[in-house]
């Protein structure tokens, strides 16, 4: 049996109040080492309180936080060697990129013999070899974030946490550094969380994804997870793009396949209806997990939804294509990868075929 | 019609105007300068007919200007020396700390901004003389203190203002203690506003007439008071080469002010908010 | 860097309190005791012939009904006319000078007419007035012209607008410097939008350009006010002992008269009224125009 990895940070029933407003609601979470977790949520959802109580700037009212078993309660920020890379990357302006680097060893008390080959050997990891001479005013977004990323590795902190680390830079510079950052973080084993509202960053840095709203944690888990399995209509909603169902369970299951009938009246088969009270319930799918096709009949298997609807708009994207189409339910989208251009043009009725399995079926709550 | 008529009217009165009162707020300094160098003895009118630097020799070998400048001199730069001392540490204490009486507190250290000066003089000298403190240079050197400490102490707070929270938050997260962060971080990122205070201070201390002449005695004066009696007994073109000299000490201090602080943050500290 | 993470609180430094004692010894050792010794001086009794009260003078009022006479409420009304009126003008040209210069000027010459007045305001005040005082003095060049207009330079009005003009030549700079950021906040596009919806150019400032400076103007006006009626050296000198400020009379109770009780009745009042002035308009005005 292979051993379980060790815990490098336990969140634990952790409570944070600002006056009248609760920022940190009863969160719970552990990070194991070598792991890369996301907190992503909408701004104010406690994600940014989360890290600054992680961080040692702010201390929770009830709760507990340790890191390596070790309880952080008391602890200031400088106690607790856990780095940081702020969101516009706070470079100290008035000292070099290497001072820079070297702040955190200086102040951890490294010796000086051995502070200049790690600062050299950091600004190699970060492929800025020669810049120790620069000041942060001189360099543009992309190398300052480089040279924060060095300072905040350079002394092995136990836990990385990075605040909207892309959040800073334009979309094409983005993509370049996402993969860079990754492969950095991987190099050196870190244990990392990241803080986002970005989705495309949590998902593309992040093993695991912890969804936060207004406080709370809404659901931990895989990417996929997330994304295909869904708990809760917000994070169906924030995740990606939705179609959505809503209506009540009809009729006996048969052949395994439950029946729900829309407010519009099409009955669509699902799978699981899910254990929440009473009939109503909220069906999302997945832009990419319909396909269109010509209103003839195509071979339907028993599990097979097929609504016929009406094309209003075709978005070429370049490398998708997306289909706006009207159907009884209101207005649905779909998503294809671009092979052969558009199949489909305005005003064509065509025909939407979808998998009960690739229904999510979730209480219908006013989210 | 009425509309573009107006519209032209006001533009061409607003030029106007514009153009007055630069000529209003230049020509005395130019009159002052090119009379400075006249070379007669007495005051004429308009062109002087030679130049001669009579004036400024006249000036310097006043001993009693001499004297008045070389008090100033000191006085500044003690009561500048102090005033940044005290004006720092208050403006930095009084920034970290987030209680409730905080804007009073900064309104009370900035109170001696509100007062007349010569109400500032007199109420120093009564207290002084009750005291029993009756060296002139002490006393000189308490009501420059005093005027010159608000000014410190407003740059600092100004300069304090600017810095990003983050910068002291990284310094923090990368080990430094907290007083470690004040002088890494802090302290160095303060400095041009620090320095512009000083030189505010300067400035206003060498500048200052109705302090000085409250505190002044027989033996001790200021630079200012020796000219304003100067003015009062004797108007001649003497303190026009004082007014040169001045002149030039200020267009110096502009000068590294600029260099060192750059002007548009000196506006825009809002040294001249009320 | 974000705005937020400028706002966020530390927490209450543990060491504040031994950093503010200098500031504080300094503070009430220099100036709020001294304030303090002189409202107390202002109600004891005056002996004329001797320097100041004797040690154990009778607490009176007699220093502040005497300043209730017509001869002093005169000085007083002067000092605030005069004041009132360089204000107003000061504020009058330097609206148009700051607009000036924030949106007919390049950047270099904004950058230059700022280092011009900005010379100016740090131009030593005695400097200043005397370059006056020689420009358009009873001594100076300009002597014949104003004889030849029928001016006499020696004249009571020309004096107080003399003494005037010294205000303004500290107000304008000041002030101008003031508006310049003020104006520099209004989107001028909002001016273009009236413009395109009807309204004549002048109009167009005076209902939106003006409105929207109000708090800069009023802050300007509020600093030069208060510098007016506290002027010391410009009356002095320009006024020629016909006019004087309150800071003049002040001064001659204490240096002609030695009857510092009275002087320093004086100072309390002119203290007063530079507060209810500063208070008036702070909080009552300001927040009109919030």
């Amino acid at each position: 049996m292979p051993p379980s990895p060790e815990t490098v940070i336990e969140f634990r029933n952790v409570n944070k109040r600002f006056g009248a407003t609760t920022a940190v609601d009863n969160v719970t979470f552990t990070v194991a080492a070598g792991e890369t977790i996301s907190l992503l949520g909408p701004s104010g959802c406690g994600k940014t309180t989360t890290l600054r109580l992680i961080s040692g700037f702010e201390n929770p009212d009830e709760g507990t936080i340790e890191i390596a078993r070790e309880s952080m309660v008391g602890k200031r920020p400088y106690e607790r060697n856990v780095g940081l890379l702020f969101q516009h990357y706070a470079l100290f302006p008035h000292m070099t990129v290497a001072e820079n680097v070297a702040y955190g060893l200086k102040h951890r008390h490294w010796p000086k013999a051995e502070i200049g080959d790690r600062v050299r050997e950091m600004l190699r990891l970060v492929q800025l070899q020669g810049f120790e001479g620069r000041r942060p005013g001189q360099m543009s977004g992309g190398q300052q974030q480089r040279v924060a990323l060095a300072r905040v590795l350079a002394t092995r902190p136990r836990l990385v946490l990075l605040d909207e680390p892309l959040s800073a830079l334009d979309a094409k510079l983005r993509e370049e550094l996402r993969l860079e950052l990754k492969q950095i973080l991987t190099a050196v084993g870190s244990t990392t969380i990241v803080v986002t509202h970005d989705q495309d960053e949590a998902m593309s840095l992040a093993d695991r994804i912890v969804i936060m709203n207004r406080g709370r944690i809404e659901q931990q888990g895989t990417p996929d997870e997330i994304y295909m399995a869904p708990r809760s209509a917000f994070v169906a909603a924030f995740i990606g793009r939705t179609n959505w169902f809503h209506g009540r369970l009809s009729g006996a299951p048969s052949e395994g396949y439950f029946r729900l009938t829309t407010d519009a009246g099409t009955t669509l088969a699902i799978r699981d209806p899910g254990a929440a009270g009473g009939e109503k319930r909220s069906i999302c799918i997945r832009p990419e997990r319909i396909a269109v096709t010509g209103t003839e009949a195509a071979a339907a298997r028993s599990g097979d939804n097929v609504l016929p609807g009406q094309v209003v708009d075709v978005v070429n994207m370049g490398a998708e294509l997306h289909y706006i189409i009207n159907a009884a339910d209101g207005r649905i989208m779909v998503v294809e990868p671009n092979r052969e251009g558009a199949r489909v043009r305005k005003g064509d009725g065509v025909a939407l075929q979808f998998r009960a399995e690739d229904c999510v079926v979730l209480p219908q709550d006013a989210a | 019609m009425g509309g573009r008529l107006l519209d032209d009217g006001f533009r061409l009165l607003a030029l106007v105007m514009i153009g007055v009162i630069l000529c209003f707020l230049l020509t005395p300094i130019i009159v002052t300068a090119v009379m400075a160098f006249d070379a007669r003895a007495y005051l004429g009118p308009l062109p002087p007919p030679a130049l001669s630097l009579r004036w400024f020799a006249q000036f310097f070998s006043d001993d009693y200007f001499l004297r008045g400048l070389s008090t100033s001199v000191q006085l500044a730069v003690l009561s500048v020396t102090i005033s940044l001392c005290v004006g720092v540490t208050t403006a930095f204490a009084v920034e970290r700390a987030a209680f409730a009486g905080k804007e009073v507190l900064i309104s009370l250290f900035l109170s001696p901004l509100l007062v007349p000066p010569v109400v500032t003089g007199f109420a120093l000298l009564l207290f002084l003389s009750h005291l029993g403190l009756i060296n002139g240079f002490a006393r000189l050197l308490c009501g420059h203190i005093i005027i010159t400490v608000p000014y410190t102490i407003r740059a600092t707070l100004a300069g304090l203002a600017g810095i990003d929270r983050s910068l002291t938050e990284a310094a923090l997260i990368l080990g430094a203690t907290e007083r470690r962060a004040f002088w890494d971080v802090t302290l160095p990122l303060a400095r041009t506003s620090i320095v512009s205070g000083a030189i505010f201070a300067f400035a206003v201390s060498m500048d200052d007439v109705a302090v000085s002449i409250m505190l002044t005695d027989a033996n001790t004066f200021t630079l200012p008071v020796a000219l304003i009696s100067s003015m009062r007994a004797n108007f001649d073109l003497s303190i026009a080469a004082a007014s040169v000299m001045l002149m030039l000490v200020t267009l110096t201090l502009i000068v590294i002010l600029e260099k060192f602080v750059g002007l548009n943050r000196v506006i825009g500290q809002g040294v001249f908010r009320s | 860097m974000t705005r937020e993470s400028r706002k966020r609180p530390t927490q209450p430094g543990r060491g504040s309190l031994p950093l503010l004692l200098p500031a504080g010894a300094v503070f009430l050792g220099f100036f709020f005791l001294p304030m303090a010794g002189l409202f107390l001086e202002s109600f004891r009794l005056y002996v004329p012939g001797s320097i100041g009260s004797s040690a154990n003078a009778p607490l009176t009022f007699a220093n502040y009904v005497e300043l209730l006479t017509p001869a002093f409420a005169s000085f007083f009304f002067e000092t605030l006319r005069i004041s009132l009126l360089a204000s107003l003008a000061g504020l009058l040209f330097a609206f148009p000078l700051a607009y000036w210069m924030t949106r007919g000027l390049s950047a270099r010459w904004r950058a230059i007419a700022v280092g011009f007045f900005v010379t100016l305001m740090f131009l030593s005040v005695l400097v200043r007035t005397y370059a006056l005082e020689l420009t358009f003095g009873a001594a100076g060049p300009l002597r014949p012209l104003l004889l030849s207009l029928g001016i006499s330079p020696n004249g009571r009005g020309y004096i107080e607008t003399l003494v005037g003009a010294g205000l303004l030549h500290y107000i304008v700079p000041m002030a101008t410097l003031t508006l310049l950021g003020t104006i520099q906040n209004v989107d001028p596009r909002l001016v273009d939008a009236a413009q395109a919806l009807g309204a004549p150019a002048w109009k167009a400032h005076l209902t939106i350009t003006l409105p929207l400076c109000m708090r800069g103007l009023l802050a300007a006006f509020l600093f030069a006010f208060t510098f007016s009626i506290s002027a010391f050296v410009i009356p002095m000198i320009l006024g020629k002992g016909r006019v004087l400020f309150i800071s003049n009379l002040i001064y001659n109770r204490f240096s002609e008269i030695a009857d510092y009780p009275s002087g320093a009745a004086i100072s309390i009042v002119l203290f007063a009224v530079a507060l209810a002035i500063v208070y008036v308009m702070s909080h009552q005005v300001l927040k009109r125009w919030k």
